[in-house]
């Protein structure tokens, strides 16, 4: 650590923002190294002011630490000028408390929250001074664990890990801690431990399966090849969620992140379904917290911390079956405390006066929605159930109350979408921009600008789009221009956004295990932080895609049908296949189907996870 | 307390606000702590301690807090000073023991008074510097001597309004002692302070570095004092 910290003092001021890399913040958790059995470096694989946004990294660095002889530390991946003063300097990827090597660490976590963060696993084993291959990396530790949603389809990630932990961490995090932390005195082998660890429900160690593949291409096959592991590995969920593990304290970070706030987890799960969604399936069922357990955390997290303000994260708020009791509630602490109440995941439908006016009164910001689609017909298609006349009274609403902004986001390139429905968002934003002129001068706002954004789909795993291709640069390029020329106000904005990162995206996300190939080779050219626009080298990634034979419209734009064996189809989220399948039909008929809340519609979850509105229909007949 | 919506909304009229000046250390990991981070950390801290914090009052309301003169990032103190207001007359002792309660690695609460001097009284700080270059440290403490001898010694000084100036700073320069030691060239100096003249102890460190082309391997800059024109201590 001494070394550590001698070669820091003098290279941290030649850094932007040195604050990010030499720990020290309030809250942060520092112990007796000589008193620890268990040493955990849970790393986010992006840089300081993003990982310490992250939610689950705050559950999960809590929970381990309460455990007196474990100690879990931050990492993350410095920005390029801090990287090559390490490396000019010699000093390995370091624990942010004890300003350690992790490569002496027992366990090296990741949390796999978006696919362009892949290579920066890599970057970070490498600055660590590791193997990025698994197969390297022979003894018993570190274990290079990985979580996150992103692990419901790991298989172009396999080569670099030893086991990934799917699903919810609160529990399974401490019960293959406990295994190691029991196994650790005997000194067993890696493979030795990982038989056991595999025998926990929810972890899954890849090099226990085999993959078979058919000759065009696709996958034949995912057997395991030990006994101890099973055919098909379930994710995690926590039943009880209203009394799961949630940190009374964070760490407060000096230099500015990107989310600077205390942040309350008020449900998890989503009733909506919304078929191009993974967060909608990967972490069903909905479950939600008391308000009596969501006061104390956020009034507990706010003397901890002493932040300005308090943010409810969930996929949507309003879905609370009490949001308004909760509201109520809250800002009664709130506003006593002078503590701001931010509401991000508000839904369009479920907007109505006194939750306008409650945000309001503590935050005046522009109006942000969703609707995805242009038309009707699509919103239907995707499943996105709010109708023009919903979107346009909240609107009408909005510029009642003299709100002047209004952002709109789209989805481009869903399935079934025609050059009708891109024409439909510009008709869209016209008919929202003529309410604005319908308002009455004297309620409305000065001035009017409706900011549309749109974004490439990206087909996802464990979706009902899981079968649909991607639209290809060409087609979104026509899309684009189609839209263009049909918006004619100055009031409304367009931001296109298209960039190969999401064809990047696609590859990865429906990969197999040959992609793995491609990601070593592109990281070995220099690709990583591929989030970072002025990092990402598209050029590069096809050298790497072309010279490991990863065809990229084999996984990006190619139709899959419903039989063919897809690349994850030896890890059960819970919801069914043929769920997804037919919620693909339905999708082809723009076809709804009704939220959880009006009527379950059998997606696979067993009642016993916990889900408020799981097993009800049963009760109820 | 009387309901505050009936107070006069023009702070000299309210009575019941009561200053603190506050002094404070920043060392080690602190130093790395930037101005503007600090002004956010010292907010959440005075949060977190719970006193009875006056809040200013315009439209959005914000934790009234003051910091006579900045500390360059890399910095070390032990005589930083801040400024905040109370709605009840607290103890000195009680607002240092509730805030130190609440300080960082690195950062300590020394003391707490009410204000004596205004800011703007500042004239002088002091600096203890230690440098290792390529050279020895007996040829780096020669070298600053002969930079000490020359007539002027000009830089370029920012504006406020962005013009760019051209400024001798020789006469700002009162050095108080010097030694070469084991661990590199150890200098102590007085610098003009305050919101009439400033003077980075940085800038004079790389203007000297860079007039000898000497290579800066570890530069370690405390300041130890904040004066008053006369000489007498800030607070």
């Amino acid at each position: 650590m001494e070394e550590i910290k001698n070669k820091l003092e003098k290279i941290l001021l030649k850094a932007n923002k040195p604050a990010r890399y030499i720990g020290g913040e309030i809250g942060s958790v520092v112990k007796d190294r000589e008193k620890v059995d268990v040493r955990f470096a849970f790393c986010f694989p992006d840089t300081y002011d993003v990982g310490m946004s992250h939610l689950g990294m705050k559950i999960l660095y809590g929970l381990k630490n309460q455990v007196p002889n474990w100690w879990c530390e931050r990492v993350f991946m410095p920005e390029k000028d801090f990287e090559m003063l390490m490396r000019e300097n010699d000093i390995p990827l370091y624990g942010l408390e004890s300003l350690d090597p992790i490569k002496d660490f027992d366990f090296i976590g990741f949390t796999l929250q978006y696919e362009l963060s892949y290579n920066n696993v890599l970057q970070m084993l490498d600055l660590a001074g590791l193997p990025v291959l698994a197969k390297e990396r022979t003894s018993l530790t570190p274990l290079v664990v990985g979580g996150g949603p992103c692990v419901c389809n790991p298989e172009p990630m396999t080569d670099f890990f030893d086991l990934f932990i799917l699903g919810e961490g609160e529990e399974v995090n401490l019960e293959l801690l406990r295994l190691y932390e029991k196994m650790k005195p005997s000194c067993p082998t890696k493979e030795e431990f990982l038989r056991e660890a595999a025998k926990i429900e929810g972890i899954y160690v890849p090099r226990f399966y085999d993959v078979d593949y058919n000759e065009d291409g696709t996958v034949k096959s995912i057997t395991p090849n030990v006994p101890e592991t099973p055919a098909r590995v379930r994710k995690r969920v926590i039943a009880d969620f209203d009394k799961v593990y949630y940190p009374d304290s964070f760490v407060v970070p000096f230099s500015e992140i990107v989310h600077d706030r205390s942040v309350v987890e008020v449900l998890r799960g989503c009733i909506r379904g919304c078929r191009f969604c993974q967060a909608g399936f990967i972490y069903r069922p909905f479950r939600e917290k008391n308000i009596d357990t969501i006061k104390n955390e956020t009034k507990s997290l706010c003397e901890q911390t002493g932040y300005e303000e308090v943010s409810l994260s969930s996929l949507s708020t309003s879905d609370h079956t009490k949001i308004n009791e909760l509201l109520t509630s809250l800002s009664e602490y709130t506003d006593g405390e002078k503590v701001n109440l931010a509401l991000p995941s508000l839904r369009l439908d479920s907007f109505n006066e006194e939750l306008l006016e409650r945000i309001q009164a503590v935050r005046k910001s522009g109006l942000t929605f969703a609707p995805e689609a242009g038309t009707q017909r699509l919103r239907d298609v995707i499943n996105k159930n709010i109708t023009e006349e919903e979107i346009m009274s909240t609107c009408k609403m909005a510029f009642e109350w003299g709100y002047t902004q209004v952002k709109l986001y789209f989805m481009m390139g869903q399935p079934t979408e025609t050059d009708d429905d891109i024409r439909g968002i510009a008709e869209l934003s016209d008919k929202i921009l003529q309410l604005y002129f319908e308002t009455p001068m004297e309620k409305r706002g000065r001035s009017v600008q409706i900011a549309v954004s749109t974004a490439t789909f990206v087909p996802k795993p464990f979706t009902p789009f899981e079968f649909e291709p991607q639209a290809t640069e060409e087609q979104i390029h026509h899309k684009q221009e189609v839209l263009k020329s049909a918006v004619r106000s100055k009031k409304i904005r367009l931001s296109l956004h298209y960039s190969n990162t999401s064809v990047l995206e696609a590859v990865l996300a429906r990969g197999d295990r040959r992609v793995g190939k491609a990601i070593y080779s592109a990281w070995k050219k220099g690709c990583y932080m591929d989030s970072w626009d002025e990092h990402f080298q598209f050029d590069k990634w096809l050298e790497a895609f072309a010279e490991t034979g990863i065809d990229t419209a084999f996984y990006a734009n190619r139709t899959r049908s419903y039989d063919e064996v897809a690349p994850w189809s030896h890890l059960d989220y819970l919801v069914s296949h043929e769920f997804l399948v037919r919620e693909n039909k339905k999708a082809h008929l723009a076809q709804t189907t009704r939220n959880c809340k009006e009527g379950c519609s059998g997606c696979g979850v067993r009642p016993e996870c916990g889900g408020v509105y799981c097993g009800r229909q049963k009760t109820s007949t | 307390m009387a309901d505050k919506r009936l107070q006069p909304k023009n702070v000299n009229l309210r009575p019941d606000r009561f200053e603190r000046r506050v002094v404070y250390e920043k060392c080690g990991r602190a130093k790395y702590i930037s101005h503007l981070d600090l002004m956010r950390a010292m907010q959440r801290a005075i949060k977190r301690s719970k006193l009875p914090i006056w809040y200013t009052q315009g439209f959005n309301p914000r934790i009234y807090i003051m910091f006579p003169l900045t500390l360059s990032l890399g910095f070390e103190s032990k005589v930083e000073v801040m400024d905040i207001a109370l709605l009840e007359d607290i103890d000195f002792d009680e607002v240092v023991k509730a805030l130190d309660a609440q300080m960082p690695e690195g950062m300590k609460i020394v003391s707490c008074g009410i204000p004596v001097h205004s800011h703007t009284e500042i004239t002088y700080a002091e600096y203890s510097i230690r440098m290792v270059t390529d050279r020895s440290s007996e040829e780096t403490m020669g070298l600053f001597e002969d930079f000490l001898s020359k007539d002027k010694i000009e830089i370029e000084k920012r504006s406020k309004k962005k013009t760019v100036n051209i400024v001798d700073i020789r006469p700002s320069l009162d050095v108080k002692e010097m030694s070469a030691d084991t661990d590199g060239f150890r200098l102590s100096i007085r610098l003009p302070a305050g919101g009439n003249f400033n003077l980075n102890a940085n800038v004079v460190a790389e203007t000297f570095l860079g007039m000898y082309g000497l290579n800066n391997e570890e530069i370690c800059i405390e300041r130890t004092k904040i004066l008053l024109a006369d000489g007498e201590d800030f607070c």
